[in-house]
C-alpha cells in the first residue's frame, strides 16, 4: 500500500508538470503541489517568481456581500446636513451628467430617519440600526470613500468580483485560490454561501473561474439538502459499502494503470479518495449543530435553516479549517422604496436586524480564537445609494436609487487598520471628497494583504495577460495597519 | 528530484517545436520578440516607445534616434539589441527589469545566432496561404494508411520513436463510436464487429457511423459551444429564449454533411442569400445567441453594441483563429490588426435590425412544424381563392371604383390645412399619475388669447414639424398641444402619435387616445383612424411627463390610404404599369364596400391563420436594415460606444488576403471572404478544431489563437495538408472525420509506456493513440445508453432532466426548473436546457462552459466533485440501476456472465480475470450486506428508477446496482482510450 502510494505520488508530480508545462501556469502548479503536501518553492522559483509575492498579512478571506447594496447614509456615513434639505429638491449640480436606474425628473433629498452616535476609540459614527456593530468598531476599518463605475446590480457585482462589468473573467476568490491554493485537502478552497433565497444578480459568474481552469471555481455550499451537490451517498448505500465499492474501484483502476500507464488514472484515483473524505468532512464542517449553545446564541442561529446567521458561523468554521476564501451573499438590500418590502423604513431595519448580530459575533468570535489576525473580513454591497428619495411612479415609500459615486464598506482583521475610518464624502454622502478608493484599489489591497501583487498575478488568455485589476488599481496603504 | 522535474518540463516544451537545427524566425525568434519586446516596440504605433519597432526588418535595422542601430544583420556585436538584452545596467537593460520579463541565456543565444545568420524576418506562418505539401518521406513504408500518417511518422522517425501497435478491435470500436456518434457500441454491435473478419470491417463501421443521425447530435456539441447556444438570454434575469430551432438546424446540417463553406455562409448571412429559405434564415440565429439584457434602467444601445462586439470576436475566433478582442480598445499589441480595422470588421455586423429588445427579441421568424406548415399552406390557398373571387368581381364594380379613384385623385397635396401648433404648459404636477389624470384648464376650455393660470399662455410653435420628434419643456408635468385641421370634405384619416411619456388626445372634443405609461417618444406609438368633418376640426393633445425627457411626435395621413396607393391612383390609367394596377386591384378589394361579405370570408381565414401563427414558435434571426435605415459605424475611442471617433466602412484586415471586389460589402461578402480559397486561416482553424476533438489537443494547441501569441503547430505540414485536403474535398466535414479516424495514427493503441511518458507526456508527437476524459454530454449519453435508458428522440425544445432542488434561485424571476416527464428525462445531453447563469450542475462539474461567450476549447479537469457526480448523482444511480436490471435479465445467471455483459455494454470489451475477481468479491460482500437489510436493498435497487420488474430480487438488484456503479465510475469508462 505504501509503495503504491509513493508510486502514485511520484508519477503524479510529474503529471502535474507535464500538464502545466503545456500552459496552465506556475501559480497553479504551486497550488496543486501544495495540496499534495509538497513544499514546492524551489520549483516555482525555477519557473517564475515565487508565490506569495511577499509576506502575507492574511491567510484567508471572508467576504460578506449585501446584494442589492445597503444605503451608506443610513448606516455609516452620517450626514446631518441632509436634514436641512429633507424633502426639498436636490441641488441641480447633483443631476448634472447623471444617469439613474429609476429616478426620473428632479428628485427630493431624503435625510436618514435614523440617529447616529460615535463609538470606540476613533469615534466611528454608527447608525442606531447597527447596535451590535457599534461594539466592534475598534477592530474595524470603515471605508466611506468607495466608488465604482457601474450602477446596475449585475455589472456592478461583476465589476467588484472580476474587475470587469462583463461576464467571462475569473472572480476574486478564483484568482486567490489560483495564486495561493488551499490549506485543506478535504474541503473546497473557495466556498460560497448564499442566503435571502436568491443567488446574486450576476448569477454564479461572481464566483466563476472565467478563463482560469475550473478547479478554481467557488463551490456553492448549501444549507439545505446536500451541502455540496451529490456529497451524500445514494439511499441504501452505507459508508462501509461505499468504502468497499471504492476499494474495488481503486483496485480496478490500478489494474488499468498497470496496463495502460496513464498518470491521469492515478490522479483520478486520488480524486475519488478526496471525494470520499469530502463526504465526511464537508457535512461535518457544515454541521453547525456541533457548536456549543453559547456560540449559537452569540450568532443567533437556528441550525438546519438556511439563514445569513448560519452562514456567518459556517464562515468561521470553514476558515478555521483552512478554506482560503469564503464568500457570503445575502439578498434583500435593494431598498428602492416601491413598497414596504424594499423601503428604508420597514425592510432596511429588518435586514439590519438579521445581519447585525451575526456579523458582529463573527468578528468577535474570530478575534477570540486568534483567527482575526490571519483572516480578512470584508463587508460591502456592490455600489451605494442616492441621497435622494427615488419615488418611483410617485411611490409614497421611502427608498434610494442605485448610486456609483460613493459608498461605505468595512474591513477587519488580517493586516487591516483597527478602529479607523478612511475617506470622506460631501454633505450629501453623494461624492467622495477625500481618499477615494476605487473597486480596483480594493481588489489590489485585498490581494496585497494576502501577499499577492495584483500586477503580477496574471493569466494569459486570448493573447493577453489578464489580472483581477484589469490595467488599473493601486494598493491603499491607509487601509493597512 | 527537482532537477529531474525541471528537465522533463524542458523536454516537453522542446517537443512542441520543429526539430531542424538552424534558427528559424517564426519558430524561435518571433516568440521571443513577441513575449518580450512587441508590447512597446511592435505593431501598435501609439504604444511604441522611442519610435522603435522590432516587428519588421525595416524597423529593426533603421538607425534609432540615439544613432545606434538596433539590429545589424550578420553582426550581433554591433547590434544595440544584443547590448541591451545582455546589459547589467538596470537603466539600459531590456526588457526593463520592472516588467518582470527576462530573456533566458538560451533565448539570448538564439537571438545572437539569428542576427549572425542575417536577421531574416518571415511573415507569420498562419498569414501565409497553406501550400499543398508533399507527403513526408518515411522509412517504414508499411505503417502509413493515409496522408496523415506520413507526417506523423516522419516526425516520429526524426525523434527516434516508433508508433504504437494498433489498438485492439474492441478498444478501437468504442473509440470510434464515442468520437463519431458520442455513444458506446451496443453489445450486439461489438459482437458483430469482432466476428467481422473482412479487411474493410472497420471502414464499414465508420461509414455506418457517419451516416447515423446521431453523428449530428454528437458534433453539434462543440459547435454549440462555439455558437454560445443557450436557452436563456443571459445577464441579470436571464430569462428564457426560444432558439432550439437553431440547434436542430445545426444537427441537420451536420447530418447532411453541409460543406463547411455553406455552413459558414448560411449562419453568418443566410438572410442575405438570394431567395433565402426559411432554414437559411434560421441558420442566422447563430449570431442571435448573443446575450440580451432585460435589466431595468439599461441602455439598449449599450447592450446592442456589446452583442455586435461579441459577434466580431466570435467570428474572428471561430473562423480566423484570431483574438480580435484586443483591438476593441486599442491597436493589437501583437497581431497586425489596428483598432480601425476592428471597427471595419464591426461595421459588417452593425447593420442588423436587432436592438437588445425584450420581451420579444425582434426580428423573429415563425418556425412551423410540418403539420403546421401544411395547415398554413391550406389557409393561404383559401385566402388566395377568396382574393381571386373578389378580383373576378372587379369588372362589375368598375363605375363605383372609378368614382372612388377620381375622388382620391382630386385630393391634392396639402388638401388638409394644418394650423400651427399651439402649446400650453408645462403644468407642474406632484406625481406622474397626477400629471396624467388631473384635468388642467385646457381640458375645460381653450382660449388661445387669454392667460390660462399663473401667467401661462398659449404659445405658437410654427417651428414644430410633423413626422419628427419635437422637444417639450418641463419635469413632472403636463403639456397641452392644440391645432386646427381644416378638411375640404368629410373623410377618414390616419393620425400617428408618439410621446414621452403618457398621452391623451381629443378630436373635436372627443377622446381618441389615452395611454398612461413611462416611455421615450418614437414614431407611430399610437395610430388611430378617425373621420374628419368638412371644415375646421380641433385636435388637442396632452403629454404627461414622469420627469426627464419630454417629447411628442405627430403625423397625419390625409387620404387614409397608403402613400404608394395614392401615388398609383394619381398616375393616369394609361401610364400605370401592370404590376401597379395589380397592387391597386388588390387594395381595392380590401376596401370596396360591395365586397364586404366576400371579404369577411377572407378575414375569417386570416383570423384562423393568426390563431395558428400565435401557436407557432418563433426564433430570433439576423435581418439587415433597409438601406435608408443603415447605421453609421464609427471607431469607438478606447472601445467605448459613447465616444465615437471617425466613420469607418466595412472592411477586412489589411494583413490578410484582400476581399474580392465582387463580394458585397456586407455580412454575405464577409462570409464569402472567410471561405475564399485564398483565406490562409479558415480551413486551418477548422481542421485543427476537428483534430482536437479526436486527439485531445490541436495541431495548434491554442485553437482560438493562430496569431503570433498562439502556439506554433506541432506538425505544420500536416496542418497544411489537412487544410488543403479539406478544401479539395469540398469542405466536407464528414470526409475530414473519415480521413482522421481511418488513419494509422488514430488507430494506435493509447497505452502509455514509461519511455513515452518520459519523452512526450502530452502525446504531442502521437506515438500513441488518443486518451482523454469524455465530455460532459458524452458522459451523460454513455450512462444512459449503456443502461438502456437513453431516448432516441431527436430535435425539438430543450428538456429538463433531473436536477436537485434549489439550483435555480434567480433575482427578479420566478422561473422554475420543471423536471421533464417520460422519455424527455432520458434525452441526450445536447438537448438539456441551458441556463447561462446556472447551467446544468453535473455538466458544469465536467467543464461545460456557461455559454455566455464563444468557447472554442473546453478545459479538461479532474476533480473530486466529478467523482461525486458519477458516484452519487441520482442520474448516475438510475443508470446503474438500469444497467443492473439489464445484467439480470439479458445476461446469464452467473456473476461472471453478468460482469461480462456489463463490461461489453459499457467498455465494449471482455473483463480480464483479475477484474472479474475484484468485482465478484464486491458482489459477494454486497450481497451479504443486502440480504440482511432488505430496506436498504430496496432503496438501492429502486430509488429513483422505480419498482423492480416482477420476480426480481431486491438484494440481487441492489448488489448489481453497486457493481454497475463501480463499472460506470471506472477511469476507463470516463475516458476515451
Amino acid at each position: 500500500m505504501n509503495t503504491n502510494l509513493e508510486r502514485m505520488q511520484g508519477v503524479t508530480r510529474r503529471t502535474f508538470l507535464g500538464r502545466f508545462g503545456a500552459g496552465i501556469g506556475a501559480a497553479a502548479l504551486g497550488v496543486l503541489l501544495r495540496q499534495e503536501g509538497y513544499a514546492a518553492a524551489p520549483v516555482e522559483n525555477a519557473l517564475r517568481g515565487g508565490l506569495p509575492h511577499f509576506a502575507p498579512r492574511a491567510k484567508n478571506v471572508i467576504y460578506i456581500h449585501l446584494a442589492g447594496s445597503p444605503p451608506q447614509q443610513d448606516l455609516f456615513d452620517f450626514k446631518p446636513k441632509l436634514k436641512e434639505y429633507d424633502g426639498k429638491p436636490c441641488p441641480d449640480d447633483m443631476l448634472e451628467k447623471e444617469r439613474f436606474a429609476f429616478i426620473k425628473g428632479h428628485p427630493n433629498i431624503l435625510a436618514s430617519p435614523y440617529s447616529f452616535k460615535q463609538y470606540g476609540n476613533d469615534g466611528t459614527w454608527v447608525s442606531e440600526l447597527l447596535p451590535h456593530f457599534s461594539t466592534i468598531t475598534d477592530d474595524v476599518c470603515v471605508v466611506r470613500s468607495m466608488h465604482t463605475e457601474q450602477f446596475n446590480h449585475a455589472p456592478a457585482q461583476l465589476f467588484l468580483y472580476t474587475g470587469s462589468p462583463r461576464l467571462g473573467r475569473p472572480s476574486m476568490g478564483s484568482w486567490i485560490l489560483y495564486g495561493l491554493g488551499s490549506e485543506n485537502r478535504d474541503l473546497p478552497g473557495f466556498v460560497v454561501l448564499v442566503s435571502g433565497n436568491k443567488t446574486p444578480d450576476a448569477g454564479k459568474s461572481v464566483w466563476g473561474t472565467g478563463f482560469l481552469p475550473t478547479v478554481y471555481q467557488g463551490v456553492q455550499c448549501r444549507t439545505e439538502g446536500d451541502p455540496v451537490l451529490y456529497v451524500s451517498d445514494p439511499p441504501g448505500m452505507s459508508r462501509e459499502l461505499r468504502r468497499d465499492s471504492l476499494d474495488t474501484l481503486r483496485a480496478l483502476n490500478e489494474i488499468q494503470y498497470d496496463a495502460a500507464g496513464d498518470p491521469e488514472t492515478l490522479t483520478r484515483i486520488s480524486q475519488y479518495e478526496l471525494a470520499f473524505r469530502m463526504q465526511l468532512s464537508v457535512p461535518e464542517a457544515m454541521d453547525i449543530s456541533r457548536e456549543p449553545q453559547h456560540v449559537l446564541d452569540a450568532y443567533g442561529v437556528t441550525p438546519g435553516k438556511p439563514a445569513f446567521a448560519n452562514n456567518c458561523l459556517l464562515a468561521r468554521r470553514l476558515v478555521e479549517q483552512g478554506v482560503r476564501f469564503v464568500q457570503l451573499f445575502d439578498w434583500g438590500w435593494d431598498t428602492h422604496g416601491t413598497s414596504p418590502g424594499d423601503d428604508i423604513i420597514t425592510q432596511l431595519p429588518a435586514k439590519c436586524k438579521i445581519m447585525d448580530q451575526p456579523v458582529a459575533a463573527l468578528v468577535k468570535d474570530l478575534k477570540q480564537r486568534g483567527l482575526l489576525d490571519e483572516t480578512l473580513v470584508v463587508w460591502s454591497g456592490e455600489f451605494g445609494r442616492t441621497a435622494m428619495n427615488e419615488a418611483r411612479n410617485g411611490s409614497k415609500f421611502l427608498g434610494r436609487d442605485h448610486h456609483p459615486h460613493c459608498f461605505s464598506i468595512w474591513m477587519a482583521g488580517g493586516g487591516v487598520k483597527r478602529g479607523a475610518v478612511i475617506g470622506e464624502t460631501d454633505d450629501f454622502g453623494y461624492r467622495v471628497t477625500k481618499d477615494p478608493v476605487h473597486i480596483h484599489d480594493l481588489q489590489a489591497t485585498v490581494l496585497h494583504l494576502l501577499g499577492l501583487d495584483h500586477e503580477r498575478l496574471t493569466f494569459r488568455f486570448q493573447g493577453r495577460d489578464f489580472r483581477l485589476t484589469d490595467v488599473h488599481g493601486k494598493v491603499m496603504p491607509q487601509i493597512m495597519a | 528530484m527537482y532537477i529531474r522535474i525541471a528537465l522533463s518540463v524542458f523536454l516537453g516544451a522542446a517537443l512542441g517545436a520543429w526539430t531542424d537545427e538552424s534558427v528559424s524566425f517564426n519558430r524561435d525568434i518571433r516568440p521571443i520578440l513577441a513575449n518580450n519586446c512587441f508590447k512597446c516596440h511592435g505593431f501598435d504605433a501609439e504604444a511604441r516607445q522611442a519610435g522603435l519597432r522590432l516587428d519588421t526588418f525595416e524597423g529593426a535595422t533603421a538607425t534609432a534616434k540615439d544613432g545606434k542601430q538596433p539590429i545589424v544583420p550578420s553582426n550581433p556585436d554591433a547590434s544595440e539589441v544584443m547590448a541591451r538584452i545582455t546589459s547589467t545596467d538596470p537603466d539600459k537593460k531590456m526588457p526593463p527589469p520592472e516588467t518582470g520579463k527576462k530573456l533566458s541565456p538560451a533565448e539570448i543565444e538564439k537571438t545572437r545566432a539569428w542576427i549572425a545568420a542575417g536577421a531574416v524576418y518571415e511573415e507569420h506562418w498562419a498569414f501565409k496561404k497553406p501550400a499543398r505539401p508533399e507527403l513526408s518521406q518515411v522509412a517504414d513504408r508499411q505503417w502509413p494508411i493515409n496522408g496523415i500518417d506520413y507526417f506523423i511518422l516522419h516526425r516520429l522517425e526524426q525523434e527516434g520513436l516508433k508508433p504504437s501497435p494498433p489498438a485492439d478491435k474492441s478498444t478501437l470500436l468504442r473509440r470510434v463510436y464515442l468520437d463519431l456518434i458520442g455513444l458506446p457500441p451496443t453489445p450486439q454491435e461489438v459482437e458483430a464487429f469482432l466476428n467481422d473478419t473482412s479487411t474493410v470491417a472497420y471502414e464499414r463501421v465508420v461509414q455506418r457511423l457517419l451516416d447515423s443521425p446521431q453523428f449530428g447530435e454528437r458534433w453539434a456539441r462543440p459547435w454549440l459551444d462555439i455558437a454560445r447556444y443557450a436557452d436563456t438570454k443571459g445577464y441579470e434575469a436571464d430569462r428564457r429564449r426560444v432558439i432550439w430551432q437553431y440547434r436542430d438546424w445545426v444537427i441537420r446540417a451536420l447530418n447532411a454533411d453541409m460543406p463547411f463553406g455553406q455552413f459558414t455562409r448560411e449562419q453568418l448571412a443566410g438572410d442575405l442569400l438570394p431567395n433565402a429559405t426559411r432554414d437559411q434564415i434560421i441558420a442566422t440565429a447563430f449570431h442571435r445567441n448573443t446575450m440580451t439584457n432585460d435589466e431595468g434602467g439599461t441602455d439598449n444601445e449599450e447592450f446592442r453594441n456589446a452583442a455586435v462586439i461579441d459577434r466580431v470576436n466570435t467570428t474572428a475566433e471561430v473562423w480566423l483563429g484570431l483574438t480580435m478582442a484586443c483591438a476593441q480598445c486599442h491597436t493589437h499589441k501583437y497581431d497586425p490588426i489596428t483598432q480601425t480595422e476592428f471597427y471595419q470588421f464591426y461595421a459588417f455586423f452593425n447593420q442588423t435590425a436587432d436592438n437588445d429588445e425584450y420581451p420579444i427579441e425582434n426580428p423573429v421568424i415563425p418556425t412551423p412544424d410540418s403539420e403546421q406548415e401544411a395547415t398554413l399552406k391550406a389557409l393561404d390557398t383559401q385566402m388566395d381563392l377568396a382574393q381571386r373571387r373578389m378580383e373576378t368581381m372587379l369588372p362589375e364594380l368598375q363605375p363605383q371604383r372609378a368614382a372612388w379613384e377620381e375622388a382620391i385623385a382630386k385630393q391634392e397635396n396639402g388638401v388638409l390645412t394644418l394650423g400651427p401648433w399651439q402649446a400650453a404648459g408645462p403644468f407642474p404636477a406632484a406625481t406622474f399619475d397626477e400629471a396624467f389624470t388631473k384635468a388642467f384648464p385646457p381640458e375645460a376650455k381653450i382660449d388661445l388669447t387669454a392667460e390660462i393660470e399663473g401667467g401661462l399662455r398659449w404659445v405658437e410653435h410654427a417651428e414644430w414639424q410633423d413626422g419628427v420628434i419635437n422637444i417639450l419643456e418641463g419635469d413632472v408635468c403636463a403639456t397641452y398641444l392644440y391645432r386646427v385641421i381644416t378638411s375640404p370634405l368629410e373623410q377618414p384619416v390616419k393620425l400617428s402619435f408618439g410621446s414621452n411619456d403618457s398621452i391623451k388626445a381629443w378630436l373635436n372634443g372627443s377622446e381618441i387616445v389615452s395611454h398612461h405609461l413611462g416611455r421615450g417618444a418614437e414614431p407611430d406609438q399610437e395610430v388611430v383612424t378617425v373621420t374628419l368633418k368638412q371644415g375646421d376640426n380641433t385636435l388637442l393633445l396632452k403629454i404627461a411627463n414622469a420627469g426627464g425627457g419630454h417629447q411628442f411626435y405627430f403625423k397625419v395621413n390625409a387620404t387614409g390610404h397608403p402613400a404608394d396607393i395614392v401615388a398609383i391612383i394619381k398616375t393616369p390609367l394609361t401610364q400605370r404599369l401592370p404590376a401597379q394596377q395589380q397592387v391597386l386591384d388588390t387594395y381595392y378589394t380590401s376596401i370596396a364596400p360591395e365586397l364586404g361579405p366576400m371579404r369577411a370570408e377572407k378575414l375569417r381565414v386570416q383570423a384562423e391563420k393568426d390563431v395558428l401563427l400565435a401557436q407557432i414558435p418563433t426564433i430570433p434571426v439576423l435581418q439587415e436594415l433597409p438601406p435608408d435605415k443603415q447605421r453609421e459605424t464609427h471607431r469607438h475611442i478606447r472601445g467605448s460606444f459613447l465616444n465615437p471617433g471617425e466613420v469607418v466602412a466595412p472592411g477586412t484586415p489589411a494583413s490578410l488576403h484582400p476581399m474580392q471586389p465582387e463580394f458585397p460589402p456586407n455580412r454575405l461578402g464577409l462570409a464569402q471572404w472567410l471561405t475564399d480559397v485564398d483565406n490562409p486561416l479558415t480551413a486551418r482553424v477548422a481542421v485543427n478544431r476537428f483534430w482536437e476533438q479526436f486527439f485531445g489537443t490541436g495541431i495548434v494547441s491554442t485553437p482560438q489563437d493562430f496569431g503570433t501569441q498562439g502556439e506554433l503547430p506541432t506538425h505544420p505540414e500536416l496542418l497544411d495538408w489537412l487544410a488543403t485536403e479539406f478544401m479539395a474535398k469540398e469542405w466536407s466535414m464528414k470526409e475530414l472525420c473519415r480521413l482522421i479516424v481511418t488513419s494509422a495514427a488514430y488507430r494506435q493503441s493509447s497505452k502509455v509506456t514509461p519511455e513515452l511518458q518520459e519523452r512526450d507526456p502530452n502525446n504531442v508527437l502521437l506515438a500513441r493513440g488518443p486518451r482523454f476524459r469524455l465530455s460532459a454530454e458524452t458522459l451523460r449519453d454513455q450512462l444512459l445508453a449503456s443502461s438502456g435508458l437513453l431516448s432516441q428522440k431527436m430535435y425539438g425544445p430543450s428538456v429538463m432532466p433531473y436536477q436537485p432542488d434549489g439550483i435555480w434561485m434567480i433575482v427578479y424571476s420566478d422561473d422554475k426548473w420543471e423536471t421533464s416527464i417520460g422519455d424527455d428525462r432520458y434525452r441526450r445531453g445536447v438537448y438539456t436546457f441551458w441556463r447561462r447563469t446556472s447551467p446544468y450542475p453535473s455538466m458544469t462539474t465536467f467543464d461545460a462552459p456557461s455559454r455566455e461567450f464563444c468557447t472554442v476549447r473546453r478545459d479538461r479537469t479532474n476533480t473530486p466533485l466529478q467523482a461525486l457526480v458519477t458516484l452519487n448523482d441520482p442520474v448516475s444511480i438510475e443508470a446503474a440501476q438500469g444497467l443492473a436490471r439489464r445484467c439480470l435479465t439479458e445476461a446469464g445467471a452467473s456473476s461472471a456472465e453478468r460482469i461480462h455483459f456489463a463490461f461489453r455494454a459499457v467498455l465494449a470489451r471482455d473483463p480480464q480475470p483479475d477484474e472479474s475477481a475484484q468485482l465478484e468479491q464486491l458482489c459477494q460482500q454486497t450481497m451479504a450486506r443486502y440480504q440482511q437489510d432488505t430496506g436498504a436493498a430496496t432503496d438501492m435497487a429502486t430509488n429513483p428508477r422505480g419498482p423492480l420488474p416482477a420476480g426480481m430480487d431486491a438484494a440481487e438488484a441492489a448488489t448489481w446496482t453497486v457493481v454497475c456503479n463501480v463499472i460506470l465510475n471506472l477511469d476507463e469508462t470516463v475516458t476515451k482510450i
